[in-house]
């Protein structure tokens, strides 16, 4: 004999939705963690402040996400050599819509070379770091054990970067913590102690992900909410790479002669005919 | 004065870059008066106008990635495969999201590429089938029951909702997934099985008493394996496979109304937000 499996935690969700974070009642309006949005938000917060709700459930204060917004912008260049944003300058070539090409540059924005993934291995670098350095270890032993060996470098996430040596956006960034009165938390002063080591024995320095990372972990968050915080951190850029191309000639970006692609395949060969 | 911060000293890193992109999948002939216009194309060697005269689209696909033709046990499981999976249904959540995409009005040529983001997804979705091809590998050099008994004793079923007991194998709404099940039993009959699929069928078999065995994931996982695509693959030719049918169903919704697909009511829509 046939015995029914047992289906109730399905059967009781079928035609329903329950929402943790909120939604539109009609006739009621729109709710969100609790907030109304048309009567606590609009006019009222900024959009970033929204942003970091939607992501984490918990609204910010105004200066913490003028301070995200100010990360946003760092990540936001119009220079289509950059990976993603060449995606948005491609799709220009193609006349994909705006909407196409800036998601397409977000796709690829989820990678574990760059961009808003990265800060996942940011954030649980330097708050390993920092559990071990409570329990006595030497910065010298973090940064062994926490990155891998390049020749004679330590590679670790947060600290050097692709293409140029050094970062500007650091910089830029701790202008902007001192403007909004932040303090130097326990995570960033051990990235700067980290940093110290890097630059002495290895010509690196810390990069805009460590700074970030170091960041935000001192204001509680942790790496995966860094992560969707900053799920859309590369957009505009994209979107301004996008616009360049579509704007211009089709196939006037970077055209590929047949020759400039070398082809290192099998040589010509017959077609067997199927068996 | 202080000295300036390491982060400040920007430089160009002495990284060589390629002058030309390589490939050795593909090659494009010039036409004599014109470098930028292809004259004949080669797939691994091989014209393609050949190509099209003489073998399949599957037989081409596979040559894409494989490097070599397929012999016929080998196009004739692929194809099988490409067959048996070609739509996830239109209850699958990638097919949910085409269908809502053509409900909504979405420009059809975005349809797929939402499809198939959606897709992307480690849970029933291609973004598991990397990890299912790496399990196989390990694991079909070793007893079947010797590898079930371990996991069993390891598993630790989760309160709510179904179990995966390894990659690409487990239950569907607390059952069997009988389409797979029946997909798998007809590919491992074929006569271009292999060990991965050998293997995997008997360790469905083996998770058959505890409600569990294959889903779609670790079936395709195992063909894939035997067929020798290298796990990185994986994900985009489950993608491949299954874009026909995510299509279909999405474009099928485009020219409906928007009352076509239900919109759950109010009273069925609750909020549950914990501060």
């Amino acid at each position: 004999m046939n015995t029914k499996i047992n289906t109730d935690y399905w059967d009781q969700r079928r035609g329903k939705i329950t929402s943790s974070k909120g939604g539109w009642k009609i006739g009621q309006g729109v709710f969100n963690h609790g907030y109304s949005m048309m009567d606590d938000f609009v006019g009222k917060t900024s959009y970033m402040q929204v942003v970091m709700l939607n992501a984490t459930g918990r609204l910010p204060e105004r200066n913490l996400a003028d301070w995200m917004e100010a990360f946003f912008i760092c990540l936001s260049w119009p220079d289509p050599r950059i990976w993603c944003n060449q995606i948005g300058a491609l799709n220009g070539e193609t006349h994909t819509s705006a909407t196409a090409a800036t998601s397409a540059g977000l796709l690829a924005m989820d990678s574990r070379a760059y961009g808003a993934r990265t800060l996942i291995d940011g954030v649980n670098v330097i708050q390993k770091a920092l559990e071990q350095s409570k329990q006595g270890v030497l910065v010298e032993e973090i940064v062994k054990s926490a990155g891998q060996l390049v020749g004679a470098k330590p590679t670790i996430t947060g600290y050097a970067r692709p293409i140029a040596k050094g970062d500007e956006r650091v910089g830029a960034m701790e202008k902007v913590t001192e403007q909004l009165s932040f303090d130097i938390g326990e995570h960033l002063k051990l990235a700067y102690e980290i940093e110290n080591y890097l630059s002495k024995n290895f010509n690196e320095s810390m990069n805009i992900n460590g700074y970030v990372s170091a960041f935000l972990s001192d204001q509680g968050f942790t790496a995966e909410e860094v992560y969707r915080m900053n799920a859309t951190l590369v957009a505009s850029g994209v979107t301004a790479c996008y616009v360049d191309t579509r704007e211009k000639v089709p196939n006037s970006f970077l055209p590929l002669r047949c020759d400039d692609i070398v082809y290192e395949g099998k040589s010509v060969r017959v077609v067997p005919e199927k068996c | 004065m202080n000295s300036p911060k390491p982060s400040s000293l920007v430089s160009k890193r002495d990284d060589v870059y390629a002058q030309r992109t390589a490939t050795r999948i593909w090659q494009e002939l010039p036409a004599e008066d014109n470098a930028y216009i292809t004259a004949q194309s080669r797939c691994h060697g091989y014209d393609l106008m050949a190509l099209m005269q003489k073998r399949s689209f599957v037989d081409v696909l596979y040559l894409l990635f494989r490097g070599e033709l397929p012999g016929p046990e080998e196009a004739a499981l692929f194809e099988a495969l490409m067959l048996g999976f070609i739509n996830p249904g239109p209850r699958h959540p990638a097919t949910r999201a085409a269908m809502n995409a053509g409900i909504g009005k979405t420009d059809p040529s975005l349809i797929l590429p939402i499809a198939l983001t959606t897709l992307s997804g480690k849970h029933n979705a291609a973004g598991s089938l990397e990890e299912g091809m790496r399990f196989l590998r390990k694991q079909q050099h070793k007893p079947v029951q010797e590898t079930a008994l371990q996991l069993l004793v390891e598993l630790e079923r989760p309160a709510e909702g179904d179990c995966h007991i390894a990659p690409g194998f487990g239950s569907v709404y607390n059952g069997i997934d009988l389409m797979s099940k029946q997909i798998a039993e007809h590919l491992v009959q074929m006569p271009g099985a292999g060990s991965a699929l050998k293997w995997g069928q008997g360790f469905a078999q083996a998770l058959t008493e505890k409600g569990m065995g294959w889903l779609a994931t670790g079936v395709v996982a195992a063909v894939l394996t035997d067929l020798g695509f290298q796990p990185r693959t994986a994900a985009g030719i489950y993608q491949i496979i299954s874009a026909p049918g995510l299509f279909a169903h999405g474009v099928e919704m485009a020219n409906k109304p928007m009352t076509a697909m239900p919109f759950i009511a109010d009273e069925d829509y609750s909020i549950e937000y914990e501060n």
